[in-house]
């Protein structure tokens, strides 16, 4: 508990990134082509385009440290328009490509909330609802993100707080601090199901032990 | 040399000499020489034209196929087919001419038009010999040397009969005067002799061939052995072959069977055709022969290079040439004296009288039609133009109209192809050379003009409209005869974009030229600022393009550019933006310039 390891030679390149410069995101070249705010016709070009905006997406959520997006409210914000420009994204192409990012050829890099567990039916609930997750890192990767850091950190064993994890001094340089509770939960799931940890206590002050 | 090397246009169709009109086309027809099939000339079209009868292969245009110029032909014959045998008629050669009239020259590799081979006969140097019998008195009677068949008319002064005093019908003249002019055609051509490098006369060929001559020249109307150095028969006046030109022809024949230019082409000796026979089986030889036998009777090549006929003007004293109106006044220093309305008017008054003439006495009958038709040809023209005047049309499309007139002599129409079976397919594919040829002549550049690609709607309108109103092809004629192109390796071909559009352009340019050409236009979008303000980078991205701006740069329709630019945004060239103002093309930075994740 006590623990506090800062590790600053971790190789850790996203959260190096705004430790350099915090406030602003660098949007690359191809946020500033107006084309990019129109979906392509053609298969080839329209992939390239998808991988393009879900990359930007990602690394855009990633410095800014967010784990969903609701696309009604983003489509303001700098990574859906080009004040420069002029141009922005319209709502059905923003879920158009929040939709592939969550098909296998996007990477499954997107999952719409509400939509857990039901399957492609449940999908277009959670595509009504306009609101995603954005699987910078996935919940197998943020799984293996925690295991890292219990391991890094000698917590094996110990019994931790969700609280903890997610919003302790302790953990304010990891990428997973300010997670939500609903992905954090998601993310030791997958840790119980490799056998790596145990989740107990009721709802709400729910806590995990990894050994 | 009976037969011709013939030139064809890109359209694999015989190019037509001018002047010359094609008369009939028919398909399935194969060549005999005597009574033998000629190998590789059994499959193709046989075109009829005013001034030759040309035969194109079907598989091997370009090699195999030949032209016999109707003035080689002495006679016709027409054979009916009987069970197996299909229908032939039989072109036999005139014997003195084929011998006389081709230079050694004309006949190895350059290609033969008239001009260069019998334009000096006919054009202005009447028959020293000709005679023209008088039908009261059938006295022998001279025409007159200054009498050209060609510019002859009913105004032309005739001398009555020497014998009996009666003038005789002008078209009687003509008629003798042509058929004089056409069996002495060799005293025309003095060069052979420098070409051939033959010796003087008293070299041993030419003493050869002068005794075995028998030294003495048969009138080929009478019989009367005459002394070989008259021109005329003493006893009928009739003309008499020249002996020089026999000994000539010997020498020719010598010399012409040791070059091994002229026959490669073909598997012929010219010296052994006695006649030359085209079987029709798939129909169409009657009219065929109808045709044949009137072109025959014409003559058309005749009038090949006739000038403009000067005519006396009685109201002014001056000579017009009768073609223009405009050209006249500024040479005629007594007309400029009579200047403004009353000018004009009497210029009119003019005009309208000699016009009048003309018709009239065109039109009083119809051999007397035949002799003055390049007058009537040059005035149907005229007025060709003067109607177009009046219309309110466009430039371009009214000069296209007027061009109708000559562009009637170069189309197809239905009634020159043959009865049966195959007569809509051939219908089509002619029709498909046409146009093929239509679009790649260069005088017209109707492609060109376009930018090099048009809507099949568009040229299917302008080639109405160049039809002058008469023989106008149906759409679906047009369609068809469009798709034709690809089987008969075209110059042009048919497009069909993915909306369905048809297009139609030059074979070369295809899909990468286009895109190339797109997007350097585009590059250079680079290195100009943009006109009005833009926001993005334009040093790095250019700006994007509307099909309407497009259209205007490459001078396509907006249908076309719009085509083009999603064909290009297709190939992966250029992505759109769909903006308020509609969709514009920009390069393809979205390929180009992937996203990098490690920068973010």
């Amino acid at each position: 508990m006590t623990s506090v390891s800062p590790l600053p030679g971790t190789p850790q390149p996203p959260s190096s990134t705004p430790a350099i410069n915090p406030s602003t995101f660098q949007f690359p070249p191809i946020h500033a082509f107006p084309p990019f705010y129109t979906l392509q016709p053609n298969p080839t070009t329209r992939s390239s385009q998808l991988s393009s905006w879900s990359s930007l997406i990602q690394a855009y959520c990633r410095h800014n440290h967010l784990f969903s997006l609701t696309l009604a409210d983003a489509l303001s914000t700098p990574l859906f328009s080009n004040t420069t420009i002029s141009r922005k994204l319209s709502l059905r192409d923003a879920k158009a490509i929040v939709q592939w990012m969550t098909t296998a050829e996007g990477g499954s890099r997107a999952e719409w909330i509400g939509a857990s567990g039901k399957g492609g039916k449940g999908g277009t609930d959670g595509e009504g609802s306009g609101r995603c997750w954005v699987y910078w890192r996935r919940p197998e990767e943020w799984a293996g993100a925690l295991e890292e850091w219990v391991e890094r950190t000698g917590q094996k064993g110990t019994v931790l707080t969700l609280y903890e994890i997610v919003e302790s001094d302790a953990t304010r340089r990891e990428e997973f601090w300010g997670m939500d509770a609903e992905l954090l939960t998601k993310s030791l799931q997958i840790c119980v199901k490799r056998g790596k940890a145990q989740v107990f206590g009721g709802e709400g002050s729910e806590g995990v032990k990894f050994f | 040399m009976f037969l011709h090397q013939l030139d064809l246009t890109t359209a694999l169709r015989p190019s037509l000499l001018p002047e010359e009109t094609l008369l009939f086309v028919q398909d399935a027809v194969g060549l005999y020489e005597g009574k033998f099939k000629i190998p590789q000339y059994q499959n193709g079209q046989a075109y009829l034209t005013s001034h030759r009868a040309c035969y194109v292969d079907h598989d091997e245009p370009r090699q195999n196929s030949v032209a016999i110029f109707l003035r080689d032909v002495e006679r016709s014959e027409f054979y009916a087919g009987f069970l197996k045998s299909s229908p032939k008629i039989t072109l036999y050669p005139k014997p003195v001419k084929r011998l006389s009239l081709a230079p050694p020259v004309a006949t190895s590799n350059t290609p033969t038009t008239p001009e260069r081979r019998g334009s000096p006969v006919p054009a202005s140097t009447p028959p020293l010999s000709a005679t023209w019998v008088c039908p009261i008195c059938s006295f022998s009677n001279p025409v007159p040397s200054n009498f050209d068949p060609a510019t002859a008319n009913a105004r032309t002064p005739l001398p009555p009969c020497l014998a009996c005093g009666i003038k005789p019908p002008l078209v009687h003249v003509v008629k003798a005067a042509i058929s004089a002019m056409s069996n002495r055609q060799a005293p025309a051509l003095p060069p052979k002799d420098d070409r051939n490098g033959l010796p003087g006369p008293s070299s041993g060929i030419g003493g050869r061939s002068i005794s075995s001559g028998s030294n003495s020249l048969t009138c080929p109307r009478c019989t009367f052995q005459n002394h070989p150095s008259l021109t005329i028969c003493e006893m009928c006046g009739g003309p008499l072959a020249p002996p020089a030109d026999k000994r000539l022809e010997v020498a020719q024949e010598l010399g012409r069977a040791e070059s091994p230019g002229p026959s490669l082409s073909t598997p012929l000796k010219d010296e052994t055709i006695e006649c030359i026979k085209l079987s029709f089986r798939g129909g169409g030889e009657k009219i065929f022969y109808e045709r044949l036998k009137n072109a025959l009777v014409q003559r058309k090549w005749l009038l090949q290079s006739a000038p403009p006929i000067p005519k006396p003007r009685p109201a002014s004293g001056n000579f017009d040439d009768g073609y223009s109106t405009t050209a006249a006044p500024s040479v005629d220093p007594e007309r400029n004296k009579v200047v403004g309305i009353a000018g004009l008017e009497r210029r009119g008054l003019e005009q309208r009288k000699n016009n009048e003439a003309v018709i009239g006495g065109a039109f009083e009958d119809l051999e007397a039609l035949m002799t003055s038709a390049k007058e009537i040809i040059a005035l149907a023209e005229q007025f060709a133009g003067q109607a177009n005047l009046g219309t309110n049309g466009n430039p371009e499309a009214s000069a296209l109209a007027s061009q109708s007139a000559s562009a009637l002599g170069l189309v197809t129409t239905k009634d020159m192809l043959g009865s049966g079976s195959g007569s809509e397919s051939l219908y089509v594919s002619e029709l498909s050379r046409n146009l093929a040829e239509w679009l790649t002549d260069d005088t017209r550049g109707v492609l060109r003009r376009e930018g090099g690609i048009m809507t099949l709607v568009d040229l299917w309108a302008v080639f109405n409209r160049a039809r002058g109103g008469v023989e106008l092809v149906s759409p679906a004629d047009f369609e068809k005869a469009a798709r034709l192109w690809d089987k008969l390796k075209l110059p042009v071909r048919l497009r069909q974009f993915k909306s369905g559009l048809l297009v139609v352009q030059g074979r070369d340019r295809t899909d990468e030229k286009t895109i190339a050409s797109l997007l350097a236009w585009l590059k250079e979008q680079h290195n100009e600022p943009p006109t009005v303000k833009v926001l993005w980078g334009w040093q790095e991205y250019g700006k994007g393009v509307t099909a309407q701006e497009t259209a205007e740069h490459f001078g396509w329709s907006v249908g076309v550019a719009t085509e083009e630019l999603e064909m290009a945004e297709e190939a992966g060239a250029l992505c759109r933006e769909q903006g308020l103002d509609g969709v514009r093309f920009w390069e393809n930075w979205l390929l180009k310039l992937p996203f990098e994740a490690s920068t973010g």
